[in-house]
């Protein structure tokens, strides 16, 4: 029995290890592949780069306007993230508290469009941003993410601010703070465990999505980095060892946000999704 | 002024600012949409026309949007399989690990967390360059096919490529559900003589199932959407033998056609399938829950 047990253990370990393998294949093959000449690569894709030469990340770096890109694409997250959060704080503990129709008809307006997807509404949405003359703006972009991601993070407040006892505001407001005063200095401060949540699911999301700035952004200046290696594999597609360098680049950033971060967003999938 | 209006008057500034921008990018578009499909808008003519329901009538006849949504169905149907059943079976077997459950974890969800377009990339490599290496030079025949060219493979590839970006989600939420199912249920069945087969399926499975409601409904809301994976690996080709509905609605509205009204209709008769689809599926797997 015991021997039974440790046989189909030494199995799932070995199976678990066989598809981890595999899992980190294609990583590992970019990066390996990245570090080569063409010339190199085209002989032997699996043969481990003769030296550690980086001519291709430095010609990828200036090809793909590597930092412009990163930093279009860190100021579009952390202004759309940015607005997300404070507005939907505010809106979220002032609809949570104020109990009148009202406020359970806005809150409403706000849950309701939730399954409401990206591409149903994409159409209509680039007509707006034309009319605003906010294409190639990424300002523009960060506020139409912040419309976007405000519903749900809205819900995650509201529920939030249920837990926490009323008495401290009422005490603020008995002391003559005002509602502003109250928000910033006493409700934020208390929302931080929600807000890390938020933040942190939103940074993820502005910063892998694709089809929003693919159709709203047309001004290289602008590109954010999933623009710049989408348009560096159109213009180079034989040239592997560009691109290889060009999509680890591209990873990185997020990749060390992962490792940072990896608690919490790994926490934040498993409760966000069975809370829900 | 009563003081239950002072109150709505300061819900109406707080909300304000996060009420506008949901307004103007997500309520209007939603709402102006279903004007938009029925008008012959498109990007070269100034002005557009009323025309009822015309573009849905056309939409009856599209053979390519109708091939797309025949392939969406069987991409989404073979992902809520095979996604669905590697994430358990994964949870499962790290969570029955003493050691290194925790480099598991991370390691596997990390695709998860780069953009599908870098995933897709990376795969692209590894299908037409590397799976071709491993063929001449190492023996691998099978692996002899062309990935990308042939639809059946490219199918394959496809499947194989979103099962790497979205499996390492989905094990999270299953064992985050495994982790609520008490230690004790599980000695005692096996104190009682349960196999750990028998465990899994009347213990274990029973306490988890929220969790795979969860699970198949994201599966299919998401999957229905499916874009980034395919723009990069296949580009919906060879032809449009792989293009997702997603994939058509762009291309109707983005590149070529700008036809943006008849692109309108289509993402709304995808919207609403995709409604109805999810609204079943809740309603079944709920019923399912509360029967246990």
């Amino acid at each position: 029995m015991r021997k039974k047990r440790r046989l189909s253990n030494l199995l799932i370990d070995g199976a678990l290890v066989l598809l981890l393998l595999f899992w980190l294949f294609p990583l590992f093959m970019a990066l390996l592949n990245s570090f080569k000449s063409n010339r190199e690569l085209l002989t032997n894709v699996m043969a481990l780069p003769s030296t550690l030469n980086l001519d291709n990340y430095s010609r990828t770096l200036g090809k793909m306007k590597y930092l412009r890109s990163f930093f279009n694409t860190v100021s579009l997250t952390a202004m759309g993230v940015g607005m997300m959060i404070i507005f939907s704080a505010m809106a979220g503990w002032r609809l949570c508290r104020t109990k009148s129709r009202l406020s359970s008809v806005i809150f409403g307006l706000f849950v309701f469009s939730m399954l409401i997807p990206f591409n149903s509404i994409m159409i209509p949405l680039y007509k707006v941003i034309l009319a605003l003359h906010i294409k190639n703006s990424l300002i523009g972009l960060a506020f139409v993410y912040a419309g976007f991601g405000v519903s749900m993070a809205i819900f995650l407040y509201h529920g939030f601010v249920k837990g926490i006892p009323f008495e401290l505001e009422e005490a603020a407001a008995i002391d003559g703070s005002s509602k502003v005063r109250t928000f910033l200095s006493i409700i934020l401060p208390m929302l931080k465990p929600v807000t890390v949540a938020i933040a942190i699911s939103n940074v993820l999301w502005v910063w892998n999505d694709f089809l929003l700035p693919l159709i709203t952004l047309s001004d290289n200046k602008k590109y954010t980095l999933l623009l710049s290696t989408n348009i560096l594999f159109g213009q180079y597609s034989s040239d592997w060892s560009a691109i290889l360098s060009a999509l680890i680049l591209s990873a990185i950033p997020v990749i060390v946000f992962y490792w940072i971060f990896q608690k919490q967003i790994l926490k934040g999938i498993g409760e966000g999704a069975l809370k829900g | 002024m009563t003081k239950k209006k002072r109150e709505n008057i300061s819900l109406l500034l707080f909300v304000a600012p996060a009420f506008s921008l949901y307004f103007i990018f997500k309520l209007y578009p939603a709402f102006s949409g279903i004007y938009y499909a029925m008008t012959s808008w498109n990007g070269l003519s100034r002005t557009k026309q009323f025309i009822g329901l015309g573009n849905f009538i056309e939409i009856y006849g599209d053979k390519h949007f109708w091939n797309a949504m025949l392939f969406t169905s069987k991409y989404v149907i073979v992902m809520l399989i095979a996604a669905n059943v590697l994430a358990l079976g994964l949870a499962v077997a790290i969570e029955s690990r003493r050691k290194g459950k925790g480099i598991f974890r991370t390691l596997f969800c990390m695709p998860n967390m780069i953009s599908m377009i870098i995933g897709g990339y990376m795969w692209n490599f590894i299908f037409t360059k590397v799976l071709y290496y491993l063929t001449d030079h190492w023996g691998m025949t099978f692996l002899d096919k062309s990935w990308i060219g042939n639809p059946r493979y490219a199918f394959i590839a496809i499947i194989i490529v979103s099962c790497w970006g979205i499996v390492g989600y989905l094990m999270i939420i299953y064992m985050a559900a495994l982790q609520g199912v008490p230690a004790y249920l599980m000695e005692a069945a096996s104190l009682d003589g349960a196999s750990s087969w028998q465990n899994f399926w009347k213990v274990i499975f029973p306490m988890i199932r929220h969790s795979l409601t969860i699970c198949i409904f994201w599966t299919l809301n998401s999957m229905f959407q499916v874009f980034d994976v395919i723009y990069s690996l296949t580009g919906g080709g060879p032809g449009r033998a792989t293009q997702s509905v997603a994939i058509n609605i762009y291309e109707e509205a983005f590149t070529g056609n700008i036809r943006y009204g008849y692109a309108t209709a289509k993402s709304m008769v995808l919207f609403v399938i995709v409604f109805l689809i999810t609204v079943v599926q809740l309603r079944l797997m709920k019923r399912r829950e509360l029967e246990l």
